[in-house]
């Protein structure tokens, strides 16, 4: 089935993206094969000066290989990278003045805390009356000055990456790159730090990209995400942006939970797109030639449940599904709903798309006074009929993934 | 009263090699050492080690012999350093050819590898007609019976026993460590001094460790590139027991010469554990 995507609304709207003028960072055009493998396809990416970026992608994605190429750890086939308005492209990495902090840290086994810290001081041949003090502040800036003499070995996991932020911040670097900086640590030690790196990093005025497949930490700490896939940038925005508008099915997929059902265009008018489901018929602002295949997705807190056969709100979405699983989550909880099949668009287009699952309806609630389904007015079992509400406006729609 | 048995069965797999050692090489150690001690009938006596230190020829053969080892030590760390990293960074079909071409020379006996290297010496030898045809000499140059001949050829025999150290060292290497160094500022010369050669120089000082205690004490390959011209302590020693009768003179230096070598292997080992000490 040919899929045309004339312009999809969601795309339109966003893009927080700056202009080429304002980039402190600036990659254009750059691309990385390894052999017959491309890893990075012409791909452009910028940033201000002071912003915390994050890529997020799936292993694979280019994410790290972006990160070594604006490194100069690896060079480029083609396209160029200016930082501050000069040319990196052929500047090796220890000209650069890019400090990373590299997965599990590499600290230097053979060197001491201090040693650690001191070493691009020493490489960037600062006079040696000055480097003790530059070293002691750089530790006291990640409270470590009690372990400046510890061999790395001894540190704890949670240490050795502040020493490793140390290290890399002690040489005043133009930009920071972080490869995945907190995995190697458990969870509520990572919250902390992810708080602690962030405050740190604003208070320095530090460009920061940070490489992750942690959806959680990227929006953590960034002011930005760019979500990666295969290559290429899929969508790059702020975080409520990305959450809200995703650029892509698969940035839909990838930041944060949602229903996601596939469907038919039937016909569209005014930019409102009418699709056929499984389990109903929805629509959507968007631009669709009719007879496209196409998903559709909405986030969860967006989807309220009530019993089955209650009015629809003008402007509002319904359909009707069987509820699958109640998941309780403490604050929250997750109400998933299965899009019946038989119906009229589901044999034909949903299965068989995407990464194997089928359709899915997928509602959060907030457990405040009033009950798990407070306005449902009462409780619900597992199997039962329902209706699932959500408005218009909140309907995203894109392409039928062709993967 | 019974000692408690904190002796794991395994330990008794390496009685065998035990007992063999013991037979074989404690036992005649024992007696070399004692014989050392042993002047003409009077026992205790340390008129071997007298006799050796107050003569200067012997000193000089001492000194020489010292000498070789430190040259052929150094010449094989200087061939095996950079082979190590070329091993280590070798995949495949090129890692096994380059593993072969260090390993299979072992299975060619030293007598046969020396006399190689003696034909290539020889003033009619392969390496002063290539530099006479080439115009570098004008009449062959003495190579046999020099100490530069049997460095080089020392260096060729014991070439393995310095690679394969560094290269378990090398192999072991974070490659990150060099690129974390470049990301801070590091040049290529300043990242090998500072990171590449002290996370290697375990690897170094064992290699130096084997290729030195082997050519302090080597024997067949002095005695046919240098002959009689120039002894060693080890051609000294054969000589006082086969030429000179004086077993007294022959195991006082071997025992000097075993404890070169075993001062050698304990300082190598104190060294590496002091390296170590602070990293784990």
């Amino acid at each position: 089935m040919e899929t045309e995507l004339i312009a999809p609304a969601a795309t339109t709207i966003l893009t927080g993206a700056p202009s080429t003028q304002d980039a402190y960072l600036s990659v254009a055009g750059i691309a990385k094969s390894y052999g017959s493998q491309t890893v990075i396809e012409a791909l452009d990416f910028h940033v201000r000066r002071g912003e915390l970026v994050s890529l997020l992608g799936p292993s694979g994605c280019g994410k790290t290989t972006l990160l070594r190429l604006i490194a100069g750890l690896v060079a480029a086939d083609s396209g160029s990278i200016t930082l501050g308005g000069r040319e990196l492209a052929h500047v090796p990495a220890h000209q650069r003045n890019v400090s990373v902090v590299f997965q599990n840290y590499a600290l230097f086994p053979h060197l001491d805390v201090q040693d650690n810290v001191a070493f691009g001081l020493r490489a960037r041949g600062r006079p040696a009356t000055s480097i003790p003090a530059a070293v002691a502040e750089a530790l006291a800036l990640v409270r470590m000055s009690d372990y400046a003499l510890r061999p790395v070995g001894l540190l704890s996991g949670g240490q050795q990456q502040r020493v490793a932020v140390a290290r890399a911040l002690v040489v005043n670097p133009d930009l920071l790159l972080l490869d995945e900086p907190f995995s190697a640590l458990d969870r509520k030690l990572r919250e902390t730090m992810q708080i602690e790196l962030k405050a740190l990093l604003r208070s320095r005025g530090m460009t920061a990209i940070f490489v992750t497949h942690d959806q959680d930490e990227a929006l953590a700490v960034s002011d930005r995400i760019a979500v990666m896939n295969a290559g290429c940038i899929e969508h790059f925005a702020d975080p409520a942006t990305l959450y809200a508008r995703p650029a892509t099915a698969f940035a839909l997929e990838f930041v944060g939970l949602s229903t996601r059902l596939a469907g038919v265009v039937r016909h569209c008018q005014a930019s409102v797109a009418s699709i056929e489901t499984a389990c109903g018929t929805v629509s959507a602002n968007a631009d669709f030639r009719p007879g496209s295949a196409v998903v559709v997705g909405v986030r969860p807190e967006r989807i309220r449940v009530v019993p089955s056969g209650q009015p629809v709100p003008p402007g509002w979405n319904a359909v009707r599904a069987p509820l699958t699983d109640v998941v309780p989550l403490g604050a929250r909880t997750h109400l998933y709903g299965r899009a019946g099949k038989g119906n009229a668009a589901g044999a034909s287009v949903g299965e068989g798309q995407g990464d194997g699952e089928g359709d899915r309806l997928l509602c959060e609630r907030a457990n405040t006074e009033g009950g798990m389904l407070g306005e449902a007015g009462s409780a619900v079992r597992e199997g039962e009929v329902l209706g699932w509400q959500w408005p218009v406006a909140d309907t995203l729609v894109y392409p039928a993934w062709t993967a | 009263m019974r000692t408690p048995r904190t002796v794991d069965g395994f330990v008794l797999l390496a009685a065998p090699a035990l007992v063999y050692l013991a037979a074989l090489y404690a036992l005649p150690l024992v007696l070399l050492l004692l014989k050392s001690f042993n002047a003409k009938g009077s026992f205790p006596s340390i008129a071997g080690y007298t006799e050796f230190f107050a003569d200067p020829f012997h000193l000089k053969i001492l000194w020489r012999t010292v000498r070789v080892a430190l040259l052929t030590t150094l010449l094989a760390l200087l061939l095996a350093y950079p082979t190590a990293f070329v091993l280590a960074r070798a995949r495949g079909f090129v890692q096994s050819l380059i593993l072969l071409a260090l390993v299979l020379p072992l299975a060619v006996g030293v007598i046969v590898k020396t006399f190689a290297w003696s034909i290539l010496f020889r003033s009619d030898g392969l390496l002063n007609k290539t530099l006479l045809a080439i115009g570098l000499i004008d009449e062959p140059v003495r190579l046999l019976y020099t100490e530069t001949a049997l460095v080089i050829s020392a260096a060729n025999v014991f070439l393995p026993f310095m690679v394969l150290p560094i290269y378990a060292v090398v192999r072991q290497l974070d490659a990150r460590l060099p690129e974390a160094a470049a990301t801070l500022g590091a040049g290529p010369v300043f990242c090998f001094f500072r990171v590449i050669a002290p996370l290697t120089l375990p690897g170094v000082i064992a290699g130096s460790a084997f290729v030195f205690s082997m050519a302090v004490s080597m024997y067949v390959i002095p005695s046919l590139i240098v002959g009689e011209r120039s002894q060693t302590l080890s051609m000294l020693i054969a000589r006082s027991y086969l030429f000179l009768r004086d077993e007294q003179l022959g195991s006082s230096i071997s025992s000097i010469l075993l404890l070169i070598a075993v001062s050698v292997v304990l300082g190598s080992s104190w060294l590496l554990r002091r390296l170590s000490g602070g990293k784990t």
